[in-house]
């Protein structure tokens, strides 16, 4: 659980919750925006370290 | 005339009343303002999220205005209300810099207190009949 990964999910899990929250008013749209902000969270971070992944740090 | 303006002094104070109440408490504003579902949505995730970043040994910055980053980190920190003072006096939030999940509970600690900002900003936009 407290891989880099799953600490990402966790934290895109609970972002998405707010935004979708705040963003819309209809639960079945607040579900609908959270789940598609929480897919782009997991995706794009998974997508931005693989292209870090041949910088040297 | 005078009621008028007695009445929009009235309201004015009922809106500050609100977002106080928002910021103090997570979704609070939310829940007094009649929108249950999103008040408590907002009561369990951020604090829920604020619990998690100090569970992770971020830290809870002091306002240091010698070092900008970290005085602006602590007026996001801020920003959850009063979690955060509960967790200062209960002595949690030191933070450990050698910590693997160290900056994963900055950044968990730091946006619960940046969220609940935006929400006590939508608190003030449902309270002045915006939304």
């Amino acid at each position: 659980m407290t891989s880099h990964a799953g600490l990402m999910v966790i934290f895109a899990f609970f972002v998405s919750v707010v935004f979708g929250t705040l963003m819309r008013d209809e639960p079945k749209e607040q579900l609908r925006f959270g789940a598609r902000l929480f897919g782009a969270f997991v995706v794009g971070g998974i997508a931005l370290g693989w292209l870090l992944y041949p910088l040297p740090l | 005339m005078r009621a008028t303006t007695a009445d929009r002094e009235q309201s004015a104070i009922y809106t500050y009343l609100i977002c106080l109440a928002a910021w103090a408490i997570p979704g609070a504003g939310h829940l007094l303002l009649g929108r249950v579902q999103k008040g408590v949505t907002f009561l369990i995730t951020l604090t829920l999220m604020f619990a998690f970043g100090l569970w992770l040994q971020g830290r809870l910055f002091p306002i240091e205005l010698s070092q900008p980053l970290v005085a602006l980190a602590a007026l996001a920190d801020l920003g959850i209300g009063i979690p955060f003072f509960i967790a200062r006096a209960m002595g949690t939030g030191a933070g450990r810099v050698v910590a693997l999940t160290y900056e994963y509970g900055n950044a968990c600690l730091i946006d619960a207190g940046l969220m609940n900002m935006l929400v006590v900003l939508d608190a003030f936009d449902i309270a002045q009949g915006r939304k």
